[in-house]
C-alpha cells in the first residue's frame, strides 16, 4: 500500500513549479559579473601597469643638470661681483686720473668751480680739516 | 550519472584552480556565477516567498562570495561553500523580515502562505502549489532540509557539510517533515 505522503510526493515528482522572467539568468549573470568590485590585488596591479614614458625616465636627470647649470651661473655671477674683478679706480693705478688731479688748473677749472665756497667749507668741517685751512696763512 | 558527477567534480576543481590564480580569478568567478546562479536561485527561492527577494538574495550571495574569495581555502567543495552562503543569506533575510513586520513564527507562516498563493512566477498545478504551502508551514530548518533533499536530491553527506548537522539528525528531520506534510494533506483534503 502506498502511503499518502509518498503518493503526493511521487505525483509532484520533484517539480517546484517555480519560474523566472524570460532571460532572467542570462541578464543576471552578465549584470552580476560586471558589478563585482575591484579586489585589493587588482587595484595594486592597475597602479603598476602604466608604462613610464621616455620623458618620465629622463626627467630627474634633466632637472639635476639644470640645477647644476644654475649653480654654475650663480658662481659666475658672484665671481664677476668680486671687488678684484671691478676696474681699479684708485689714483695709483689710474695714471689719467692721477695726472688730472695733480694738475691745478684742471682741478680749478673742472672740479672746484662746480662747488661753492660754502660747500667746500661744509665738506672741510665734516672732514675736520677746516682748522688747517683757516690757519694755514697764519702759519706761513 | 557517475560520469556526470565526475565531470562536474573536474569542472569544479578547474574552477577552483582558476579562482586561486589572481590573474584568472575575476574571469573564473564570472564562470562561477554562470554555473551556479540557477541552482542557488532555486534554493533561495524555495525559502523566500517572492522572485524579487530571491533575486536580491542571490546577488548578495555572489557579492559575499566574491568579497571573501581569498578566504575560500578549497578544503570544502565550492558548491558547498556557495550553498552555505546562500542559506545564511536566506535565513537572515527571513529573520529580518519577521522582525521588521514584528511577527511571531505562526504569523510568519500565514504570511508565507499568502505570499505563495499570490506568487505570479509559478507555473505549477494545484498540487505543486499545495505542496509548497505545506512546506512553508514547516519550521525553517526542517523546510531547508526537506527542500534540499526532495527538490535538489542532495546527498545527506553534502547537506551535513552545508548545515553542520549530523547525517542522522538530517534523516530524522526529513522524515519528520514528510510526516507533517502528510498530516497537512490529510487535514486539507
Amino acid at each position: 500500500m502506498i502511503k499518502p505522503t509518498e503518493d503526493i510526493l511521487d505525483k509532484v515528482n520533484h517539480r517546484d513549479g517555480l519560474t523566472v522572467p524570460e532571460g532572467f539568468f542570462a541578464d543576471f549573470n552578465a549584470r552580476m559579473a560586471s558589478m563585482l568590485p575591484e579586489q585589493e590585488w587588482e587595484q595594486a596591479r592597475t597602479e603598476i601597469v602604466p608604462p613610464r614614458s621616455f620623458w618620465a625616465k629622463v626627467r630627474p636627470y634633466v632637472y639635476l643638470a639644470a640645477m647644476f647649470l644654475g649653480v654654475w651661473c650663480m658662481m659666475q655671477m658672484f665671481d664677476l661681483m668680486k671687488p678684484a674683478a671691478r676696474p681699479d679706480l684708485s689714483f695709483d693705478s689710474n695714471p689719467v686720473l692721477a695726472a688730472a688731479v695733480s694738475d691745478d688748473s684742471f682741478v680749478n677749472d673742472y672740479y672746484l668751480e662746480t662747488f661753492s665756497d660754502y660747500e667746500l667749507m661744509d665738506q672741510m668741517i665734516e672732514d675736520g680739516t677746516v682748522e688747517d685751512f683757516l690757519y694755514a696763512d697764519d702759519l706761513e | 550519472m557517475k560520469t556526470e558527477s565526475k565531470t562536474q567534480q573536474l569542472e569544479e576543481e578547474l574552477l577552483v584552480q582558476r579562482l586561486r590564480d589572481r590573474a584568472t580569478c575575476r574571469a573564473a568567478f564570472a564562470d562561477v556565477i554562470a554555473y551556479y546562479s540557477e541552482q542557488l536561485y532555486r534554493q533561495i527561492r524555495r525559502m523566500v516567498p517572492s522572485h524579487d527577494d530571491a533575486a536580491d538574495l542571490l546577488q548578495n550571495t555572489f557579492m559575499k562570495a566574491w568579497m571573501n574569495i581569498e578566504n575560500f581555502k578549497g578544503t570544502a567543495k565550492l558548491s558547498t561553500w556557495l550553498h552555505k552562503i546562500a542559506i545564511n543569506e536566506s535565513l537572515s533575510f527571513l529573520e529580518k523580515e519577521r522582525r521588521r513586520q514584528n511577527l511571531s513564527l505562526d504569523d510568519d507562516e500565514s504570511g508565507l502562505v499568502n505570499a505563495i498563493m499570490a506568487d505570479e512566477w509559478v507555473d505549477g498545478d494545484e498540487l505543486t502549489r499545495k505542496l509548497r504551502v505545506a512546506i512553508s508551514m514547516l519550521p525553517e530548518k526542517q523546510r531547508l532540509v526537506f527542500n534540499m533533499r526532495y527538490y535538489e536530491e542532495m546527498k545527506y553527506e553534502q547537506m551535513s557539510e552545508i548545515l553542520g548537522t549530523s547525517v542522522g539528525a538530517l534523516k530524522a528531520s526529513y522524515h519528520l517533515a514528510e510526516k507533517k506534510i502528510k498530516e497537512f494533506f490529510a487535514d486539507n483534503d
